[in-house]
């Protein structure tokens, strides 16, 4: 295969991210990095966003952006596999293929997606199984995300049932694998692959063309991806292009080899002796984040502010968010939104109070679901190898003045 | 099996895209360290992934970066040869190392 030409290009702009510092000491859990800066290059569609690689694109999404249910299209974060994207695809010509134990096979174009289905819509959380992962020590194999791997956003689309049922599965039907259209510098990298089985797949799951109301950005999966609401984002493929039902699971690096965590009750294990058995990541657990004040945030002694921020969990619900003023010592419920765009999507939380103390505050959020999980702090949080499923209590400290 | 549903609308629907042209993906230069074995870093590594997947991993032991190109061999297909890795281990420890074997 011919040498991609891409890297001899001169480079446009230089504009790396570097290594936030942390001084805390080694083995314990922190709060991730939450100093990088938001690049000068803007990728297509999108603003400057913190930039951790061109090939394939890597982009996180700014604390700051936080504050709302919807993250805006051109905000929300971007995470590829291979190098080699399709920069251009015709929505005339494009369809989707359904094939394998199917009792007729099908080719659906866009058009026809848009318009012989149900078309439906659901609002729902996309979270990199990696967010987060800089806050753990030491430090765990992957990019040292901070915690804007995520977005949440209204997807609209059709039921994969509704198209499986339209091809017929066939009996012995159990798996089906959902390909992309990423390519890999070789012929013989393994191609991005997602296997679900299909006792996984309800009706909320779904193949969106559009999220907030717009077409898909082509950095988010132009012009189809899958939407598996609940679960972290490394199962939801991008530029989908073909949908394979089988009646066995294939061996796939994607799902065997990596978005894994050990297979024990607190899916942890020591940098010196790692877990025997993994299991993939799947569902996210119950988390917040700050969205304001911000650590670049100065707050006025005695003004009123308004903590704002989202929580989140698997499609459980978010019962309530506590906030501490006080670095931990008393905790109070903050006020929740109404929660109308479903259990999936962010709840975005508020919280008003008057700072007293001149010089540092430090804002500490805790999302409980409504089966009782309870974020925990960031120190009782145990390590992983692939530093994945961090939801440690958020943590901003602001100055006072 | 549920009957699939099939909507029929009078509307026709146009099917257009937000972005009419090919989408250009800027070209961006990471910052790294140079010495010995740098060549073999950049006639390996760059085919497939950009610097910023070696600057942004934190600072990691021979052993994670052994690790990591051996992934990059058997999952990922990179062809080096033995050489070739540990020339890229011995430059990957050098200058994004944490100083520890293991």
């Amino acid at each position: 295969m011919e040498r991609r030409d891409f890297f001899k290009k001169a480079a446009v702009v230089a504009g790396a991210t570097a290594l936030g510092s942390t001084t805390l000491k080694a083995g314990i859990t922190q709060q991730p990095i939450d100093n990088r800066k938001v690049s000068l290059v803007a990728f297509p569609e999108k603003r400057p966003l913190i930039m951790y690689s061109d090939r394939p694109p890597l982009l996180e999404t700014p604390r700051d952006v936080f504050t709302s249910v919807l993250t805006p299209n051109d905000q929300f974060f971007v995470r590829w596999h291979m190098p080699d994207i399709p920069t251009h695809i015709n929505p005339d010509t494009f369809t989707i293929s359904v094939n394998g134990l199917v009792e007729k096979e099908l080719k659906i174009s866009l058009h026809d997606l848009k318009t012989k289905f149900e078309q439906v819509e659901v609002t729902a959380v996309l979270q990199c199984g990696g967010n987060s992962r800089s806050a753990f020590k030491p430090i765990a194999g992957g990019i040292q995300w901070g915690s804007g791997a995520m977005g949440c956003a209204t997807w609209k689309g059709v039921r994969l049932k509704d198209i499986l049922d339209h091809a017929g599965l066939k009996k012995d039907a159990v798996w089906i694998g959902f390909n992309g259209s990423e390519k890999a510098a070789y012929y013989e990298t393994p191609n991005f692959i997602r296997e679900l089985e299909l006792s996984e797949l309800d009706d909320h799951v779904i193949l969106a063309y559009q999220m907030n109301g717009e077409d898909l950005p082509y950095l988010n999966g132009y012009p189809l991806r899958l939407v598996l609401p609940g679960y972290y984002s490394d199962s939801w493929v991008k530029m989908l292009s073909n949908i394979t039902v089988t009646n066995e699971y294939k061996k796939l690096f994607f799902m065997d080899v990596a978005y894994r965590v050990p297979d024990n009750n607190c899916e942890c294990e020591t940098h010196e002796k790692r877990a025997p058995k993994t299991k993939p990541i799947k569902k996210m657990n119950v988390k917040s984040v700050i969205g304001y004040p911000t650590r670049n945030s100065i707050i006025t002694q005695k003004s009123h502010v308004v903590v704002r921020g989202v929580a989140w969990d698997d499609g459980h619900g978010i019962k309530d968010v506590m906030v501490s003023t006080d670095s931990g010592k008393t905790w109070e419920k903050a006020l929740l939104d109404d929660g109308k765009l479903g259990r999936y999507a962010y709840r975005t939380f508020r919280y008003s109070f008057k700072p007293k103390v001149l010089g540092k505050t430090t804002i500490m959020t805790k999302a409980i679901n409504k089966i009782g999980e309870v974020q925990p702090f960031a120190k009782d949080i145990k390590w992983n190898h692939g530093g994945y499923k961090y939801n440690g209590i958020d943590k901003v400290t602001v100055g006072v003045v | 099996m549920k009957k699939y549903m099939m909507i029929t609308t009078l509307l026709s629907v146009l099917v257009f895209a937000q972005t009419k042209e090919k989408v250009e993906v800027p070209y961006v230069a990471f910052p790294i360290k140079m010495g010995k074995g740098f060549d073999v870093i950049q006639t390996n590594c760059l085919m497939c992934h950009s610097f910023g997947y070696i600057t942004n991993q934190g600072r990691q032991s021979r052993k994670f970066w052994r690790g990591k190109v051996d992934k990059m061999i058997v999952h990922f297909k990179a062809p080096m040869d033995e050489a070739a890795a540990k020339a890229s281990t011995d430059y990957l420890f050098e200058h994004y190392g944490n100083g520890k074997e293991e």
